[in-house]
C-alpha cells in the first residue's frame, strides 16, 4: 500500500460538471458580463491599408466632442509587446502593416459617443507597397514589415533574419537524410495547403482596464493565461508585475485565440489617460474576425523515402508558416508545428526546416493544434497515397511504421505512454475498415500526436476549512474545457471529501497562485500534479497534529480514502473534521508541479504526448461536391480519463470544429489583404444541422509522471481529423485534395473537369 | 432622438420604459435592466446566444428593436426556473453534459424551450433544424440535441 493510497472513486463516476448549473441557469458570469461604477466605453479606430506610413493624425476634434474622456495614439504609449518577440505595438505608432489595425482609441461615456468621436480622428497616410504571400514575402525584393527586427526584444528561441520578413526559422535533424534517400526504393515528394481559420469562439474579445492613483492596473479580460498575461505586460511596460492585478472570469470560449497581449494593452492606454476610471472595451463581431488573429496559413512539403515493402526510411518537411503582421505567437507555434511535422513514425533520417514569414495580414497565433494540424495534414495525406501506390492498405502501412512504447520518435525523443497503435485499430474497427459502403461512400483515417509545450510550471493553494470544506485556488481559466471540475474531482478523491464540499477559486492574480497558461492541453497534467502535491501537504500537517496529540509517532498514521488510521481508530477527514481542527481554524497547503527536465529551454520535445486517430466516413454527392460526414470516430490515448462525459464532449466537439474546418472554414482575403468574410453568414461554423454521428473512444496508456496517469486531451481532436476527410474524399471519388478546405465548388469543378478530359 | 414609452414585462416584472428607435431588445434587456443572462455573440442575428421568448417565440433579441416589444412578454434564461427550481431542460443539460464553455447555453435552452411547445416530441431532426440557427463554436450538438431530445413528450 502506498503512503497515500486512495481508490479513484470519485475520478470515475459521472458527476455533473461543477459549472453546469451557473451556465443553464444563465448566472455565470463572462467579462463582458460585468459592469462598474463610472465605466467609461472605449472604441478603436483601425487602418484601411495593409502597409502605410502614418503621417500624421489629429484628435483635437475627437477629443472636443462632448462625452470624449480621453483619446489616445500609438505615439503616446510607445511600447512593444509579443510572447518571444516584442513586435506589436497596442496602437500603429510609425506604420500600420495589415487592413483592420488599431491606430487610435477613444474612451467616452457610452459607445456611441466613442463611434462618434472614432469618426473625427484625422489620419494621414502614406500607402507603401506590401505583400500577402508568405513564400513572396521571402524573396529578397520584398516589402519589409519590421526594418527594426534586429533591436525587437526576443527569446534566444526566436531566429530572426533583419532586412528580411523571416521572423523564426527552425532546423531538426535526426540520422543522415541524404542517405536515407539514397537507401530508399521509390520517393514521393507533395506540397499540401491549409488556410488561415478562425477561431470563432461565440464570447467576443472583452477587456476591462482601471488604473490607480498608484498606477497599479486592474483588467478583468478574457485572456487565457492570467499569469502570463502580468508578466508579458510588465515586462513591455517596464513595471513590476506585481502592480498588474489581471482577473479573468469565466470564458466564452477561446481555442488558443484569447492568448497573449489583445485588448488589454490598448485599454490600459486609454485607462492611464482617465486614472480611476473603468475603460470596458468589447469588440464587434467584425473586428473579433478582422483584428484578433488566425490560425497559421500554411504551405508544407513532405518528401518521404520508402522501401518496396512499406518501411519508412526517411522524411524531409519544408513548412512554411503566414506569420501575418506581428509574431504573436507565431514563433513557437512554427517550433511546435515542426516537431511533429515527421508524423508519428518511426523514421532513421529525418530532417525538418520551418519558416515563419511576416505578411500585411492579421496575425496568425495559437489555434487548438499549435502548428500541429497543417503538418499532420500534409504527412497523413500523403501516407495515404504512398500506401496506395505501393499497393499496400493505408492501415497497414500506417501499422508496419507507427511508433510504439520504447521507440524513439522522429525527433528523438523516447516514447512512453503511447497508445497510439490502440487508437488506429479501434478507429479501423469502428469505421469498418476495408467495407465499402457504396458508389461514392468513402473511408479515411488518420493518425497523430501533439506534445504539450514544455517546460512550463503550475502552482494551486489548497485551504481545508474547519467544517470541511475545501478551496482549490488556482488560475486555470474555464474557457469550456472542465479542467475546473476535474481538479475538484482530484481534490475530493485526495482528501475523500464529497464534491459539493470543494469550491474551485480561479483566475485572480491577487488570490489564485502562478500557472504558466490555459493552453497547450497541459492544465489537469500540470495543476493536477501541483494539486495533488498541495492536498498532500494538508495530509502531512493533520497527520503532524495527529501525532502530537495521540503522543505517537507520524509514521504510525496512515491515510487511506479519507481516513486517518492510527491503529484500530479510523479518524474520518470528512466526518471527524473536529477531532482535528476547532472552529475558525483552517490548513493550507501549497503545492507545486514543473516536470523534471534535462535539457535547455525549448529544446525539450514535451513532458508528454497526446497520440489521436480519426476515422470517418463520408459521401460525396458528385453533381453538387457536398460531402456529408455520415460517421466519425475519434480514438485519442489521454493516459487516464479524469471525467468521461467532459473528455468525451471534448473529443466530440474538437471533431466537429474540425469538420467545419476541412470543408467549408477558410478567411478569405481580398487584394488588399482584407478579410471579406467578417461574419458567421460568410465564415460557416458547424452548425447541429452539419453533423451527424460522432463517436468518441478514450484509449488509456497512463503516463508515469501524470495525475494518476492523466495526460492532456484538448487539442488532440483538431490534428488529425483534416487528413481522415481528405483521404476519405479520396476513398469516394479518387481526387486528391492537398489543400483545405475542400468545399463542395473544388470538388464539383474537380468530377467536372475529369468528365470533360 | 425622440423617445418612446414602451410597456412590457420581463421574466414576470413589469417595465416601462422611454426607449430610443434605435435601442435593440438586446440593449435594453443587458445594458439597462442588466439582465446578462442574455448574451452578445454577434449583433446581426447570425448566433442565437442572444435569444429570448417574446411571447413565447424564440427570437434573436439584438434584431428587434425595443420600441416594437411594446405590450409583450419577454423571457431570459433566468425566467425560466421560477421559485428555484429548474426547469426539465436545464436539468437535461446538465444531465446529459451538453454544456461546455457555457455562452451559447441560454440561447439554446430557449430556443428548445420553445420549440417544444411547438413540437412537443421532435425527431433527432426535427431538432437539429430548430437549433439550426444557434452556434455552439465547442461543438457540443450532439448532446445538446440528445437533451432536448429527451425532455420531448414521452421520450424520457
Amino acid at each position: 500500500m502506498s503512503e497515500y493510497a486512495m481508490t479513484s472513486k470519485i475520478i470515475d463516476k459521472a458527476i455533473p460538471r461543477i459549472d453546469a448549473l451557473e451556465k443553464v441557469t444563465g448566472h455565470a458570469v463572462y467579462t463582458s458580463d460585468i459592469d462598474l461604477p463610472n465605466m467609461l466605453y472605449g472604441k478603436i479606430l483601425r487602418s484601411p491599408y495593409p502597409h502605410a506610413r502614418i503621417k500624421k493624425i489629429r484628435t483635437e476634434r475627437a477629443e472636443r466632442l462632448p462625452g470624449v474622456k480621453a483619446v489616445v495614439i500609438g505615439r503616446e504609449f510607445p511600447y512593444l509587446f509579443g510572447e518571444t518577440l516584442k513586435d506589436k505595438p497596442a496602437l500603429a505608432i510609425d506604420k500600420v502593416r495589415y487592413v483592420g489595425e488599431p491606430v487610435a482609441a477613444v474612451a467616452a461615456v457610452d459607445e456611441r459617443v466613442a463611434e462618434e468621436a472614432l469618426s473625427l480622428i484625422e489620419v494621414e497616410y502614406e500607402p507603401l507597397p506590401y505583400v500577402l504571400d508568405p513564400i513572396e514575402a521571402m524573396n529578397r525584393d520584398a516589402p519589409i514589415l519590421h526594418e527594426g527586427l534586429a533591436e525587437y526584444k526576443r527569446s534566444p528561441i526566436v531566429k530572426v533574419f533583419p532586412g528580411t520578413n523571416i521572423c523564426n526559422y527552425v532546423v531538426y535533424e535526426k540520422g543522415d537524410i541524404e542517405k536515407g534517400f539514397a537507401e530508399s526504393d521509390y520517393i514521393f515528394e507533395d506540397t499540401f495547403k491549409a488556410p488561415a481559420i478562425a477561431h470563432a469562439a461565440i464570447e467576443p474579445y472583452v477587456t476591462i482596464a482601471q488604473v490607480n492613483f498608484d498606477g497599479r492596473i486592474t483588467l478583468w479580460t478574457t485572456n487565457d493565461s492570467p499569469y502570463r498575461l502580468q508578466v508579458g505586460l510588465a515586462e513591455s511596460l517596464n513595471i513590476d508585475p506585481s502592480n498588474i492585478h489581471v482577473i479573468v472570469p469565466y470564458m466564452g470560449g477561446s481555442f488558443g485565440g484569447k492568448g497573449g497581449v489583445k485588448l488589454e494593452a490598448i485599454a490600459i492606454a486609454l485607462a492611464r489617460k482617465v486614472v480611476g476610471y473603468p475603460v470596458k472595451i468589447e469588440l464587434t463581431r467584425e473586428e473579433v474576425f478582422t483584428s484578433t488573429c488566425t490560425s497559421h496559413s500554411s504551405i508544407v512539403t513532405v518528401k518521404t523515402g520508402v522501401k518496396k515493402d512499406g518501411t519508412i526510411v526517411a522524411r524531409y518537411v519544408k513548412a512554411i508558416y503566414d506569420a501575418g503582421a506581428y509574431a504573436e505567437k507565431g514563433p513557437t507555434v512554427l517550433i511546435q508545428g515542426c516537431r511533429g511535422a515527421a508524423g508519428p513514425y518511426r523514421i532513421p533520417h529525418v530532417k525538418i526546416e520551418g519558416y515563419l514569414s511576416y505578411t500585411n495580414k492579421i496575425p496568425g497565433d495559437a489555434y487548438r493544434g499549435y502548428g500541429f494540424f497543417q503538418t499532420q495534414f500534409a504527412v497523413e495525406s500523403q501516407m495515404d497515397d504512398i500506401a496506395r501506390k505501393l499497393g499496400l492498405d493505408p492501415l497497414e502501412f500506417r501499422l508496419k511504421n507507427l511508433i510504439k512504447e520504447g521507440d524513439i520518435n522522429p525527433l528523438g525523443q523516447e516514447v512512453v505512454s503511447c497508445g497510439l497503435e490502440k487508437c488506429l485499430l479501434k478507429v479501423a474497427e469502428s469505421i469498418g475498415w476495408g467495407r465499402k459502403e457504396g458508389k461514392y461512400v468513402g473511408k479515411g483515417i488518420a493518425i497523430g500526436f501533439k506534445n504539450t509545450k514544455t517546460p512550463s510550471s503550475s502552482a494551486v493553494i489548497v485551504r481545508l476549512n474547519w467544517d470541511a470544506s475545501l478551496e482549490v485556488y488556482t488560475s486555470l481559466v474555464e474557457e469550456g474545457q472542465g479542467s475546473k471540475h476535474i481538479l475538484a474531482k482530484i481534490a475530493a478523491n485526495e482528501l475523500g471529501i464529497p464534491l459539493n464540499k470543494v469550491k474551485v477559486i480561479t483566475s485572480d492574480t491577487d488570490i489564485t497562485p502562478w500557472d504558466t497558461s490555459t493552453t497547450s492541453s497541459r492544465t489537469v497534467f500540470h495543476q493536477g500534479n501541483a494539486l495533488i502535491d498541495a492536498c498532500r501537504k494538508v495530509i502531512e500537517q493533520i497527520k503532524d497534529r495527529l501525532a502530537e496529540k495521540f503522543n505517537i509517532q507520524r509514521s504510525e498514521i496512515m491515510f487511506k480514502d479519507g481516513e486517518f488510521i492510527i491503529g484500530k481508530d479510523r479518524i474520518s477527514l470528512h466526518r471527524d473534521i473536529n477531532r482535528v481542527l476547532r472552529t475558525g481554524e483552517q490548513i493550507v497547503g501549497h503545492g507545486f508541479y514543473e516536470p523534471k527536465i534535462s535539457a535547455k529551454l525549448w529544446e525539450h520535445h514535451g513532458i508528454f504526448w497526446m497520440y489521436v486517430a480519426h476515422g470517418v466516413e463520408v459521401e460525396v454527392d458528385p453533381e453538387t461536391g457536398i460531402v456529408v460526414v455520415k460517421k466519425a470516430v475519434i480514438a485519442q490515448d489521454v493516459g487516464k480519463a479524469m471525467d468521461k462525459a467532459t473528455l468525451e464532449l471534448q473529443l466530440i466537439g474538437g471533431t466537429i470544429q474540425g469538420i467545419g474546418n476541412t470543408l467549408y472554414e477558410e478567411l478569405k482575403f481580398d487584394k488588399y489583404g482584407k478579410i471579406e468574410n467578417p461574419n458567421f453568414r460568410d465564415y460557416h461554423i458547424p452548425t447541429a444541422l452539419d453533423i451527424s454521428e460522432v463517436i468518441p473512444i478514450i484509449v488509456e496508456q497512463p503516463h508515469p509522471e501524470g495525475p494518476y496517469g492523466a495526460k492532456g486531451v484538448g487539442e488532440g481532436p483538431l490534428v488529425t481529423i483534416h487528413a481522415a476527410i481528405a483521404n476519405a474524399i479520396y476513398d469516394a471519388i479518387g481526387v486528391r485534395f492537398k489543400e483545405f478546405p475542400i468545399t463542395p465548388e473544388k470538388i464539383a469543378l474537380t468530377i467536372k473537369n475529369m468528365r470533360i478530359s | 432622438m425622440k423617445k418612446t414609452s414602451v410597456t412590457f414585462t420581463v421574466n414576470g416584472t413589469k417595465y416601462s420604459l422611454d426607449i430610443s428607435p434605435n435601442e435593440t431588445l438586446l440593449d435594453v434587456l443587458r445594458e439597462r435592466l442588466k439582465l446578462k443572462d442574455v448574451k452578445a455573440g454577434c449583433l446581426s442575428g447570425e448566433c442565437g446566444a442572444c435569444t429570448v421568448l417574446v411571447n413565447g417565440k424564440a427570437m434573436n433579441s439584438c434584431l428587434i428593436l425595443a420600441v416594437e416589444v411594446d405590450n409583450t412578454e419577454i423571457v431570459t434564461l433566468r425566467g425560466l426556473s421560477r421559485d428555484e427550481k429548474l426547469h426539465p431542460l436545464q436539468e437535461a443539460f446538465i444531465r446529459e453534459s451538453a454544456i461546455q464553455c457555457g455562452f451559447c447555453t441560454p440561447g439554446f435552452i430557449l430556443t428548445a424551450f420553445s420549440y417544444l411547445k411547438e413540437n412537443p416530441k421532435p425527431s433527432i431532426q426535427e431538432i437539429k433544424k430548430a437549433i439550426a440557427g444557434n452556434l455552439c463554436r465547442c461543438g457540443s450538438y450532439p448532446n445538446i440535441i440528445k437533451a432536448i431530445y429527451k425532455v420531448g413528450a414521452g421520450n424520457e
